[in-house]
């Protein structure tokens, strides 16, 4: 029976505590050692195997008990770090220290003090022999043997057993030893309460942190209280990344309230994260730490989240500084506009697309001279629709239009954003914008029929469009057409006003674009449908995509390559991939009606296992089997060998045959 | 034990078979059949030669046409040269099957239709 050697070493150790011993908290071994000199002796019930130091205590218990001596004396610290000392001694090294055999030892009566003393004069020794295992200190044992027999060299065994052990202990700096110390040293009521939850999780990490310092004990314990600071912010890192991640969605929530404000979240949020969660640090540094030792096993997510969400951050802000800059050049603000409407396109809400208001209103002009140039054409586009979104998101104040730009944006910030009418409003732009015909209609199509935006900002735009007209500026006409064009689902009033708004702003437009607009009604949805989606997959293919049917074609590809790889091999030619992927139908189609042809087989022979008879059969009437070629000449020339042993029997020595038949 | 005496002079297979894709492509399409272990490494033998007679036929349309690559084209013929040639689909061949059979039974069936062309009807389904 093993109880907790702990307990049963203190009561041991208390037996002898009764010594005056010097309460510091130094790992001073000498202290230590002379104080036992001076306990009284004690009846020892003789211990038969050293390995049940155990029952040491209760042989002590039962000895006092004997004696009728008072059982337990105060001094906490002392004892129990005695106890700890031998008990951790006695865990290691309860039968390999030569010390225990002193404990075999039978000592009558006058002695018994003296054994004990020897005990506990070896036990540190054993502890500190458990570290060092030197010979020399087996032979200090042995002459601590003969101390304890003769009893009145034991100071000076005991001197010489502390000076060795000392200086053997303090060259040996384990984490095991400094962990036996920080628990020796530790206040009794952590360990033995139940709060010991919340202290063996620093713990590891204290004896973490005290491995990688190598200091002594007595230091360690202000090391500790510096590491978990340090690994509770490492671990901080981890979550809060984790929280960052999770942060998006509130961030995008929370759009309306600014991005200061999201961008302090996260990290609010991570301190907070801090305080409470004392445990999942354990599991937030020990993957530092990984991370750190092996860079290879660190994992990639967390950090690519992290750098999506500060890399957004960082390109909203320079959108909205681009935006705060309205008299760059001409260059300067397209440039910047491909990197703006890439997160544009991202972005559903209106809060950064209201930032990108002004720099579009400021493009839209320049983009109408670069109209010409190809390159420019996606930019424009990209630009438009962010410039069409940005007015879609403001049905209802038409009027605001008229005011300027810097009004507009106001307006854009208080319209709740609509992905599809975002998209449609993108789309309607870039028609208008660009003189590509058919592109214009698709994208005409697009608003057309993907908004979902209210009925009402079709007539909404018609008003709008004849403000502009009353007009006739550049930007108020072109904000005009985008939302019309953005906004309306079906209206043939969007649809008729648009060609009007091409025709009065012909001097940037070309005239193309009203012919265009004018077929646009009438198209199929499904064809604009699919257009849509095209540019929505590349925009959100970084965030979550549903993988469903992914797995299951997969291993059936890779699968069917092999067989393809096979073919490209047997052609001895090179072949175009269009080839290859005629090959892989070839072989779906092989494969379906082989099982079929298999499936009746085996019915016509009435079973329902297809075996090698329904094999051979099929490779008959294929024509590969015939008179003159077997199935094992097929075999033989076209499997490999394992394979060849599997199907062919043949017979083996003691007239046994494998396969058998 | 007869297996355990062999010794392989290399651990590994340099051509193996896909038993699993071959087993789970068999499985999806008839799930209610079985396949047997040896039946499988057969499939594969079967799929190596209808392979090898594609490509063989692919690589002599690309050089009919004297092509150094072989084509989509190429392919598509040969697929279905090699498709006609392999039988596939009882279906298109039962007549076959059924006139071996009448063939067997030509003794039987003759004294049948002397009775009925019912009972050689049945005579055949139940052969079947």
């Amino acid at each position: 029976m093993k109880k907790p050697r702990l307990r049963r070493v203190d009561t041991f150790v208390q037996v002898h505590s009764q010594v005056k011993v010097p309460p510091k908290p130094g790992y001073n071994h000498r202290n230590t050692l002379l104080a036992p000199l001076s306990s009284r002796v004690r009846t020892a019930t003789p211990v038969r195997p050293c390995g049940s130091l155990a029952r040491v205590d209760l042989n002590a218990a039962a000895g006092r008990r004997r004696l009728r001596l008072p059982q337990r004396l105060g001094g906490g610290w002392l004892r129990r770090w005695r106890s700890a000392t031998i008990a951790t001694a006695s865990l290691r090294r309860a039968r390999s220290c030569g010390a225990c055999w002193i404990l075999r030892i039978r000592i009558p009566r006058g002695d018994a003090g003296v054994l004990e003393l020897g005990m506990a004069g070896s036990c540190p020794s054993v502890a500190q022999k458990a570290l060092l295992e030197t010979p020399s200190s087996r032979r200090l044992s042995t002459p601590t043997k003969m101390n304890v027999r003769r009893g009145s060299h034991r100071a000076r065994s005991i001197g010489r057993l502390a000076h060795v052990h000392t200086s053997g202990n303090l060259e040996e700096q384990t984490p095991r030893t400094l962990l036996k110390n920080i628990i020796l040293t530790a206040p009794e009521s952590s360990i033995m309460t139940p709060k010991s939850v919340v202290k063996p999780v620093p713990t590891p990490q204290v004896v973490r942190s005290s491995r990688q310092e190598s200091s002594r004990g007595s230091l360690e314990l202000q090391l500790p209280e510096l590491e978990p600071p340090t690994t509770l912010a490492l671990g901080l890192l981890a979550p809060g990344r984790r929280k960052q991640r999770l942060r998006l969605s509130v961030f995008q929530q929370e759009m309306d309230q600014g991005l200061p404000l999201s961008q302090a979240e996260p990290r609010g949020n991570a301190s907070a994260s801090s305080l409470t969660s004392s445990l999942s640090l354990t599991f937030a540094s020990p993957l530092q730490t990984q991370s750190v030792q092996r860079p290879g096993l660190a994992r990639r997510p967390p950090t690519r989240r992290a750098v999506d969400v500060g890399a957004f951050l960082q390109d909203l802000r320079d959108t909205s500084l681009a935006l705060a800059s309205p008299g760059d050049s001409l260059r300067t603000p397209v440039a910047t506009l491909p990197t703006d409407t890439v997160l544009e396109d991202t972005q559903p809400f209106s809060q950064p697309l209201v930032g990108h208001s002004p720099s579009v209103y400021h493009s839209l002009p320049f983009l109408s001279h670069t109209e010409a140039e190809n390159s420019e054409r996606a930019v424009s586009r990209r630009t438009q629709s962010s410039g069409s979104r940005l007015q879609n998101h403001n049905p209802g104040k038409p009027a605001q239009l008229l005011a300027g730009k810097a009004k507009k944006i106001d307006v854009l910030a208080v319209s709740l954003p609509n992905n599809s009418s975002a998209i449609s409003g993108e789309d309607g732009v870039e028609p208008l914008q660009d003189g590509v015909g058919e592109e214009a209609e698709e994208r005409m199509e697009e608003s057309l029929s993907v908004s979902e935006v209210m009925g009402s900002t079709g007539t909404q735009g018609s008003v709008r469009t004849e403000k502009s007209k009353g007009h006739g500026e550049m930007t108020e006409a072109l904000e005009a057409k985008e939302p019309e064009g953005s906004s309306e689902d079906e209206d043939i009033s969007g649809r008729t006003a648009s060609p009007e708004l091409a025709s009065s702003t012909t001097e940037f437009l070309q005239a193309r674009r009203p012919q265009f607009l004018e077929p646009a009604p009438p198209p199929s949805t499904t064809v604009l449908s699919s257009e849509p989606l095209e540019p929505l997959p590349t925009r959100h293919h970084p965030r979550a995509r549903t993988h469903g049917p992914r797995p299951r074609q997969d291993p059936h590809k890779t699968g069917l390559s092999h067989y393809v790889k096979l073919f490209s091999f047997y052609a001895k030619m090179p072949m175009e991939k269009k080839a290859l992927e005629m090959v892989e139908k070839c072989l779906d189609k092989y494969f379906q009606h082989l099982c079929d042809d298999l499936e009746v087989f085996s019915a016509h022979a009435g079973r329902k296992t297809v075996r090698p008879e329904d094999l051979e059969l099929l490779m008959r009437r294929q024509g590969l089997v015939n008179d003159q070629v077997s199935l094992h000449v097929l075999v033989e020339r076209h499997l490999p060998l394992e394979y060849r042993q599997l199907l062919i029997p043949c017979a083996f020595s003691g007239n046994s045959v494998f396969p058998a038949q | 034990m007869a297996f355990s005496t062999t010794v392989f002079q290399r651990k590994y297979i340099k051509r193996k078979a896909p038993r699993g894709f071959l087993k789970r492509v068999f499985k999806r399409q008839k799930p209610h059949l079985r396949l047997e272990t040896s039946s499988d490494l057969l499939v594969h033998l079967n799929c190596l030669l209808f392979v090898h007679r594609l490509a063989e036929e692919s690589r002599m349309n690309a050089f009919e046409n004297k092509y150094g690559i072989i084509k989509k084209e190429h392919v598509q013929a040969a697929a279905k040269i090699t498709k006609l040639s392999t039988n596939f689909k009882l279906g298109t061949t039962n007549l076959g099957t059924f006139g071996l059979h009448l063939k067997k039974l030509t003794f039987r069936s003759y004294y049948k239709t002397r009775f009925c062309e019912l009972l050689v009807s049945h005579f055949l389904r139940e052969v079947d």
